[in-house]
């Protein structure tokens, strides 16, 4: 008996409402965007495919890339680098006792990350269910200073 | 929603279930998803939980509920600048109602890979027993 499809968790935030009562339909919004949103894939989108939050952020060196993929074994996830987009594809498979219950969901999102990477010296973590990809930038796009002298 | 609630008295009341003692992170919670699936001795609970670890987890099993608190572990390094963001910092929360059906005393869990999976073992009484007819 399954009683959720795996559909992220989305979170509206109320920022009206205060830090300690809940409006009494908070709930049933949340559960009416959920209905309105696997109806909506369902009919747009291809079905068996699921979609993953990606937070991307940056330093003076590095671009990062964190999926939540809980759950996922490494040797499952492959992630490729294409002409400044990262793909990251990754399957989630549950072994049942009985073969019925067996299922493979597989998950994949290409991110665009731009022209300045440095190929070669990517690296990915994954952690907790959180996979981190760290691109380094190409030297020639790091921040320089140049000084200028004014006369 | 502040107009519906002077509109509609019984809306202005604080729910009869909030919790005054509730510690001040968990203002805000998300549910995670998670998935129930019953054997003849137990209910199997599996909550995908990314982002945390074994010491942001925290479960408890009082008055007929499970309650299990995720929080996340991880902060952003100074230095780094936010570009895009898709996931929320919230920690989860998830209630699950049972009505003493499980025996609390023998709950197992285990947490890999941001995957929570418990195993809620049924209650004696709860069981199905085969009766022999004499």
């Amino acid at each position: 008996m399954r009683l959720v499809r795996y559909t992220y968790p989305a979170f509206h935030s109320t920022p009206s409402l205060g830090g300690f009562q809940r409006s009494p339909w908070s709930g049933l919004e949340t559960e009416i965007d959920r209905l309105f949103e696997t109806a909506l894939t369902d009919f747009g989108g291809n079905s068996s495919e699921v979609r993953f939050p990606v937070d991307i952020y940056e330093d003076k060196d590095n671009t990062y890339v964190r999926a939540e993929l809980p759950g996922v074994n490494r040797d499952d996830i492959s992630v490729e680098m294409t002409e400044g987009y990262l793909t990251v594809t990754a399957a989630r498979k549950t072994a049942g006792t009985n073969v019925e219950d067996a299922e493979s969901f597989a998950f994949t999102r290409s991110v665009s990350v731009g022209e300045d990477v440095d190929v070669q010296k990517v690296g990915a973590a994954y952690e907790n269910g959180v996979l981190t990809v760290t691109l380094p930038k190409r030297e020639e796009a790091k921040p320089k200073k140049i000084a200028i002298a004014v006369k | 929603m502040s107009l519906l609630n002077t509109l509609v008295p019984s809306f202005a009341r604080t729910a009869a279930t909030q919790d005054e003692n509730r510690p001040a992170d968990l203002a805000q919670t998300v549910k995670p998803a998670y998935e129930v699936k019953e054997t003849a001795d137990a209910w199997g609970v599996t909550v995908y939980l990314p982002g945390v670890a074994k010491d942001g987890l925290e479960i408890t099993a009082e008055e007929g509920q499970v309650r299990v608190i995720g929080r996340r572990t991880w902060k952003q390094p100074d230095g780094w600048t936010m570009l895009h963001r898709e996931s929320t910092s919230v920690p989860f929360e998830l209630v699950l109602g049972h009505d003493n059906a499980i025996d609390a005393e023998k709950i197992v869990a285990e947490l890999r890979d941001g995957v929570l999976r418990l195993s809620l073992p049924k209650h004696e009484a709860v069981k199905p027993r085969k009766i022999a007819v004499s």
